[in-house]
């Protein structure tokens, strides 16, 4: 296993020698689209919390009485959601609540952090019509009803269509580079159809045959990952930079979107390399 | 070591080999011989697999590998060496290269895979091209390196095409003397060649095949 593993770099790093060119565009056009969703998925975790991001229902905030004993609350918002079947009730703990406040006005973090701040019960209601929530403020238990902000609503609108053309953007241009893995190993299979007969002829197993060409796809890979590794962590944090000068919280990356980045840009073209093999190995050899 | 039953070959309705029954034992040392476009070349194709039969059945060291599946057969083609025609170098790589990769896809260390290399290509007379490339080599020299190739992993069966076609008459008795000696060790050794000079040097089981058939079978000359 070893001795493979040890020949695939070994001609895998030749070939990638020989087509210097070609391996470098694979990485770039594979690592722009990834860096690009990375930062798509960045500014959708960022967003969250504080746009409506769901574009289905409207969701409408219900602030309650904060003397309402948290007994009576629960037993309230149970007859909230019978009374409206079609209503997805939903409590935001006050903790949730502090994040979004501070957020937003990040001033107020040492206040909410210091544990002064009384915030009253906020609750969410998911509806397809939202003038049937105005109907709570009549209630005794209820404080304020509002609708989402409107700066909600557009961050939503806005985030969604952002979303939608990144998303476009990156499948077009991974697309892309997919087919050129595949076009490139489908190229060098032709190219070393020689070897590969002679190869096979001598008793290498496909393992040390495909060796190469995987490990030749795959460096590009690797490379596209650490790039868009770079990309992503360099563009969110300039945005993060603009939003704290904006007055608004920084934004950080999670590690499952890095990690996630680095695997695409590993297995999609090692895949289509894969598949390009099975289907055109025996077509481009003798044996 | 080889058992041929009712083999035929076609080639676009073309017949190669027409219901061909053969046996060789182990150890044996065979000349295949025939005129040109007798189907020697295909029957030693068969042998290592890389055409299958038209009909019939193909068995090499105690195995049909006319079914064999392709996942199989590096298995089996370890347990030949094959001398091809054509070299069948890889031209990338230099001898020495040539030759410890197939040690290597073998399970052969590095070191051990390095000696035996050097070994083999001081017997051919080689050992000062083993750093040269295939393309800067002589015809008969890449001849010798494809021997060399196909010797150096001592395979149970030998299956060489034409192998002194590209050498003088001196290297082509010496190799026809090395590969006797790997016969002595037990190897089985099928020799196609159209040349009668090299079949009368050495006493050995002569099949002359004619239109895809044996025409004769028995010492040479008859």
């Amino acid at each position: 296993m070893a001795a493979v593993i040890r020949h695939a770099v070994a001609e895998g790093l030749v070939v990638l020698r020989e087509r210097a060119a070609v391996s470098l565009i694979l990485a770039l056009v594979l690592g722009v689209p990834i860096a690009l969703a990375g930062v798509g998925l960045t500014l959708h975790r960022w967003l969250g919390p504080v746009a409506d991001l769901s574009g289905q229902k409207s969701s409408v905030a219900v602030l309650l009485h904060p003397k309402l004993e948290p007994g009576e609350r629960r037993r309230w918002i149970a007859g909230l959601s019978t009374d409206h079947p079609d209503w997805t009730v939903s409590e935001v703990s006050s903790g949730e609540l502090a994040e979004r406040l501070q957020r937003w006005f990040p001033y107020l973090g040492d206040l909410m952090e210091s544990g002064d701040a009384t915030l009253p019960p906020l609750i969410e209601i998911l509806t397809d019509n939202p003038d049937s929530v105005t109907e709570l403020r009549d209630r005794s238990e209820v404080l304020a009803v509002g609708p989402r902000s409107s700066i909600q609503q557009t961050l939503g609108q806005v985030a969604r269509r952002l979303a939608l053309i990144v998303g476009v953007i990156s499948f077009v241009l991974l697309a892309g580079s997919i087919l050129l893995a595949a076009v490139w190993v489908h190229l060098e299979l032709y190219r070393h159809a020689d070897e590969v007969t002679i190869m096979r002829l001598v008793g290498a197993t496909e393992g040390t045959v495909r060796g190469p060409f995987l490990v030749a796809v795959a460096i590009p890979g690797l490379v596209a990952g650490v790039l868009s590794v770079v990309g992503t962590v360099a563009t969110v944090s300039g945005l993060s930079k603009l939003s704290s000068a904006l007055g608004m919280s920084a934004m950080t990356i999670p590690p499952s979107v890095l990690v996630l980045q680095l695997t695409t840009a590993v297995i999609l073209p090692l895949l289509a390399a894969v598949i390009t093999f099975a289907r055109h190995a025996a077509d481009a050899t003798e044996s | 070591m080889i058992r041929l039953r009712s083999v035929s070959k076609e080639y676009e309705r073309r017949t190669i080999l027409d219901a061909l029954d053969l046996q060789v034992d182990a150890g044996e040392f065979v000349f295949l011989t025939g005129p040109s476009g007798a189907g020697k070349t295909t029957l030693l194709r068969l042998l290592y697999a890389a055409e299958r039969p038209t009909e019939g059945e193909v068995w090499v060291a105690g195995r049909r590998i006319d079914e064999m599946g392709r996942k199989r057969l590096p298995l089996l083609r370890r347990k030949i060496g094959v001398i091809f025609q054509d070299f069948k170098l890889l031209r990338r790589k230099t001898v020495l290269e040539n030759i410890t990769f197939v040690l290597r896809i073998h399970g052969i260390a590095p070191r051990e895979a390095h000696r035996r290399a050097m070994k083999v290509l001081r017997r051919l007379g080689l050992q000062h091209r083993q750093a040269a490339f295939p393309d800067a080599l002589s015809g008969g020299e890449q001849q010798r390196v494809a021997i060399a190739r196909a010797l150096a992993y001592q395979p149970r069966l030998i299956l060489a095409d034409e192998p002194t076609g590209n050498l003088d008459a001196d290297l082509a008795s010496e190799l026809l003397s090395l590969l006797c000696d790997i016969n002595y060790q037990g190897a089985t050794v099928l020799v196609a060649t159209h040349d009668h000079a090299i079949l009368e040097s050495i006493p050995a089981r002569t099949l002359v095949l004619h239109q895809g058939q044996i025409h004769y079978d028995g010492m040479w000359p008859p």
